[in-house]
């Protein structure tokens, strides 16, 4: 792929017609470099994509054929209290998940990008929640969650200062209040790590630039690290908010949704009705009902990536 | 399925192609493969896969293998593997099961009957679970009973010398003994099975039902569900801790063999374990039957059995395998490895030597003569699995724990089950 | 240099916050560790102070490593993750350099097409997902879960390198080209290098989420011998109600620590972005 220096200079419309010249064509170039992935992702995402949009619009049980019956299953799913239950559970957790790990996150990041002894050690073994397939840690998330072996209501209750421990996963409020805390325990050092890269890419010039000029510790988070953070900071989010909707291992090994629902998100109700209880197209319905909020999410970040 | 095929030709077609044909090629069993959810029993997994199979293998030449699925996956892969019509030609079912994926399920009624007239009769109340339109679809092995696990040194303290016969004395002996520090802990929150395993049977001994046999007229709400409702709600609030509310099937083995409950409600595991881990605890622990309600004692089954897949190239073959398994002489070995843990359907194992080991497991054999299925008079098909998946009856009872009014969570639940049933 | 203020100063933005996070981040790792070297009946005492081990064991480790698979399912999961994180990252880094940087036809399309992968409800994915794998002949092999990681991968390593490449001006890579150099040669010689923590990044993450996947794993790969760490540990070491908490503590310990030592080698690299951004510059 090796293109000789010829004419690079030249605008697009001046150019000779050779093999180097049209490689060098945006549109030439960007399509190469495109055409891999998206075959691999039209192969392997295309159909199971149009499946799940086609399954939430048929009465699918599970291992029998499908009748077509349109927007039934999303009627169905406006008239269910439990429904709108599980979408004011899940944005509840979302929301509360993505601004304790953005803020702690960057709060990680701003830390780890000082000069100590150990840092390097200190900002790999920060990722471990991350690394640690959630899977098992959540093994571990059951004792530290336990009401009797829990280190928070021990400490509480041999300092006398409740008599009973608290209930972290029977209580309701507490058992989203838990989910939320592991949730955003797991996902932060993502956050973090991503931002530090993020803060790397500053040239140290800027701050003493910023410095010279006067500028407080605040001004400088403000003025210089914020905007040049910014484009990474805003993907990030996405993500961890598309990953977060989609958060199922967790909830499902600690809670399965209760009490009482009271944990139930779309991505674990989506599985009991189309896996326990078989109702595939039903199951596909729960889990689409969050695609317009999700395309909107999207539409706009790609809109504002793309503004230059 | 026409549909699905033509977006696969369409999008992943380039790809699929080569290896298609060659997969078309129907060939002669040359390989079993049989899938089962990881048992609690790590011995019985090993007996069946390190012994059992290989004697098949060496007697017939058919290479056979084993799938072990983690505990709650087996539904999952059974999904993929009907969904897909590939994959393990033989595989474990439980609860209803068979009904879901009838379409996907070889009729093995000749089999059953055949087995029946050997080693039987069936017990009669599982066929609610494997027939399907008076077609034996899987093969019971066994039930994983839930009974009542107690502390019998607590108990005694308190002056109970015998597991209490009614739901109103276990109410009076655990108001006892949690002033004692020794609470009860069933589980009324998401699990798999501790929480359905004493909800279905306190409702019914109390005379509620979910659904009619008809499987359209919700029975739900009337004054003897009331009953069961307002008997937990005094139960929780009096005997337990407010952690059982977010329970799974986890947290009352955890909690038990922590010392941290007096009762709770499960399979023999506690006990199983006890024995290797907490010998002292195992020796002040004992099995009591399900208690019984102003309408009669129940239990409640969960029959773990064997399906063929109709994917299965070859059929007879694949039959002629499981014909093998469930002749006594593989049969027996098997069983005797599960500790008890499994109690066999049929009545000619009754007497069985694995029942002798340990006299505590009997009540697991007693109980089957009251065990009935999830959702039981109500039909065992599809709405009963939608309406266990969505926890109806655990939430109904949760809530009502939790200090929700009576009327108000029969109400929910009746209105759920409607829709379940699509009923008026 | 060095007096009390500056070190007062220091506590506030260093220490203080960074002893916080490390004890929050790591405390569930410590009880980890504990759980992994308790023998059970000390696990479930209650009236004993959790925090510490009174007569720690090895036992679980030793179950680990000889009862089970453990160390194959290392190696698969290590195998897997490699190879997933390279095509992720390479095919990511190809969509995302032009989408970040070129104008072109279908631009737009493409950059919300690889999003809307996401919309895929997960749950539900892996049906037609294992249809696809078994019309490959590919169920329980290895393959199949380096086929379907990078469906999710890849739109994650493309998106998140968006971002970073948006950050390198622009001049630079016309600077490049005016001395010379082909498209080519100015993303591999000037963009890629600044953005080396972006990559790391990307890297980190695929890796990270390679190993950790489950719901596929536990689909496409149903025999012991090739399972990856978390699906062989869950379906081996949880049975029935019973969990094996000291081996199941031990895999989690060992499966993720290496990892993070040799994370740690890595982070020297996004020094190494900074310097050459600053040259640059």
């Amino acid at each position: 792929m090796a293109v000789g220096p010829a004419s690079l200079a030249h605008p697009v419309a001046g150019r000779p017609f050779t093999l180097k010249g049209v490689l060098e064509r945006e549109g030439v170039f960007s399509w190469l470099m495109l055409s891999p992935g998206v075959l691999f992702l039209l192969a392997f995402i295309a159909y199971p994509f149009f499946y799940g949009i086609f399954l939430s619009l048929e009465d699918r049980r599970v291992a029998s054929p499908g009748v077509f019956v349109g927007l039934a299953n999303f009627q169905t799913l406006m008239g269910d209290a439990v429904f709108w239950q599980v979408t004011r559970n899940t944005f509840v957790y979302v929301a509360a998940t993505t601004v304790l790990k953005l803020a702690g996150g960057l709060g990680m990041a701003l830390v780890m990008n000082q000069r100590f002894r150990g840092r390097n050690l200190a900002r790999a073994f920060l990722l471990l929640p991350f690394i640690v397939p959630t899977a098992l840690s959540t093994v571990a998330w059951m004792w530290i969650l336990d009401p009797t072996f829990s280190v928070v209501n021990w400490l509480l209750v041999h300092t006398g200062v409740v008599a009973k421990g608290y209930s972290f996963l029977g209580n309701a409020t507490l058992a989203m209040g838990s989910l939320i805390v592991v949730n955003t325990w797991r996902g932060m050092p993502f956050y973090g790590i991503t931002l530090l890269a993020g803060l790397q890419t500053i040239s140290p010039d800027l701050y003493e630039a910023a410095s010279i000029d006067g500028a407080t510790t605040t001004q400088r988070f403000r003025y210089v690290t914020l905007p040049i953070i910014k484009p990474v900071l805003i993907i990030v989010t996405m993500f961890s908010v598309i990953f977060t909707f989609g958060d199922f291992q967790l909830i499902y090994a600690l809670t399965h949704g209760g009490p009482a629902n009271a944990t139930h998100v779309f991505s674990t109700w989506a599985f009991d009705i189309g896996m326990s209880a078989g109702l595939l197209g039903m199951g596909a319905a729960v889990a689409l009902a969050i695609l317009p909020a999700l395309a909107a999410l999207i539409v706009a970040l790609t809109i504002y990536l793309r503004r230059e | 399925m026409r549909t699905r095929r033509e977006f696969l030709t369409l999008t992943a077609g380039a790809v699929a192609t080569t290896a298609l044909g060659s997969r078309q090629v129907a060939a002669a069993p040359k390989a079993l493969t049989t899938v089962r959810e990881s048992s609690f029993i790590k011995a019985f997994d090993d007996y069946f896969a390190k012994t059992l199979l290989p004697e098949y293998e060496k007697l017939t030449g058919i290479k056979m293998s084993y799938e072990a699925v983690s505990v709650g996956g087996m539904l999952t892969r059974l999904t993929t593997i009907a969904e897909t019509k590939s994959g393990p030609e033989v595989a474990m079912t439980a609860i209803n099961w068979p009904h879901l994926f009838d379409a996907s399920l070889v009729d093995v009624t000749d089999l059953a009957t055949e087995i029946g007239k050997k080693l039987g009769p069936w017990h009669d109340n599982v066929l609610d679970a494997v027939v399907v339109n008076k077609k034996w679809k899987a093969l019971p092995w066994g039930n994983i009973g839930q009974l009542e696990v107690y502390r019998t040194d607590w108990f005694a303290e308190v002056g109970v010398k015998k597991f209490p016969e009614t739901w109103e004395d276990l109410l009076s002996a655990g108001r006892l003994l949690k002033k004692k520090g020794h609470p009860f802990g069933f589980e009324l929150g998401h699990g798999f099975g501790d929480n359905h395993g004493w909800l279905y049977p306190l409702l019914w001994s109390y005379g509620g039902r979910e659904v009619d046999k008809d499987g359209k007229t919700v029975l739900i709400d009337s004054s003897e569900t009331a009953k069961a409702v307002d008997f937990c709600r005094k139960f929780y609030q009096e005997t337990m801790l407010e952690d059982v509310l977010g329970w799974t099937d986890v947290n009352n083995n955890k909690a038990y063999l922590g010392e941290q409950i007096s009762c709770t409600n499960n399979a023999s595991s506690i006990l199983v374990v006890a024995k290797r881990d907490f010998p002292e605890i195992a020796r002040v622990t004992d099995h009591g039957l399900n208690p019984q309600g102003p309408k009669g004692r129940y239990h409640i089954i969960n029959a773990v059995s064997h399906a063929i897949m109709s994917h299965a190239p070859d059929q007879p073959a694949t039959k002629a395998f499981v014909r093998w398994l469930y002749d006594d002489k593989q049969m027996s070995r098997w069983l005797a490895s599960g500790d008890a843990y499994y109690a066999p359907f049929l009545a000619g194992y009754d007497n069985h030597p694995m029942w002798n080991s340990e006299p505590r497991y009997l009540p697991y054999k007693e109980s089957l003569k009251t065990s009935r299925l999830h959702g039981w008079p109500g039909p065992a098909g599809h709405a009963l699995a939608e309406s266990v998946a969505k926890y109806v009856l655990v939430d109904m009872f949760a809530k009502a724990c939790r200090g929700d009014a009576t009327k108000d969570v029969i109400a929910t639940a009746a209105s759920q089950l409607k829709q379940i049933y699509k009923a008026k | 240099m060095v007096d009390g203020r500056d070190f007062l100063g220091r506590l506030r933005r260093l220490y203080l916050p960074l002893a916080v996070f490390l004890v929050l981040m790591l405390f569930p790792f410590y009880w980890m560790l504990i759980t992994s070297i308790k023998p059970n009946r000390e696990l479930y005492n209650a009236r004993i102070m959790p925090l510490i081990v009174h007569q720690p064991t090895l036992k679980h480790y030793i179950d680990l490593l000889y009862e089970t698979n453990f160390l194959t399912w290392t190696y698969n999961t290590l195998l897997v993750a490699v190879v997933t994180t390279l095509v992720s990252v390479v095919l990511g880094t190809m969509m995302a350099y032009p989408l970040a940087r070129m104008r072109f036809p279908g631009a737009a399309v493409v950059a919300i097409g690889v999003a809307a992968t996401y919309l895929v409800p997960q749950p539900l994915l892996f049906i037609p997902m294992s249809d696809i794998i078994n019309r490959l002949d590919l169920g329980n092999t290895l393959t199949a879960v380096m086929l379907t990681y990078p469906t999710l991968l890849i739109p994650f390593s493309a998106w998140l390198l968006m971002g970073y490449f948006k950050s390198v001006p622009r001049e630079l890579e016309e600077a490049a080209r005016i001395d010379g150099a082909s498209r080519l040669q100015a993303m591999t010689r000037i963009v890629l290098p600044l953005c080396t923590p972006g990559l790391l990044s990307a890297g980190i993450f695929s890796f990270t989420l390679a190993q950790n996947e489950f719901l596929y794993a536990l689909i496409f790969l149903a025999k012991s011998e090739v399972r990856t760490v978390p699906v062989g540990a869950i379906t081996e070491l949880i049975r029935g109600d019973v969990f094996y908490w000291g081996q199941l503590m031990a895999a989690a310990l060992l499966g993720s620590v290496p990892v993070a030592i040799i994370y740690s080698f890595f982070v020297e690299y996004y020094v190494a972005g900074l310097t050459a951004g600053s040259v640059k510059n």
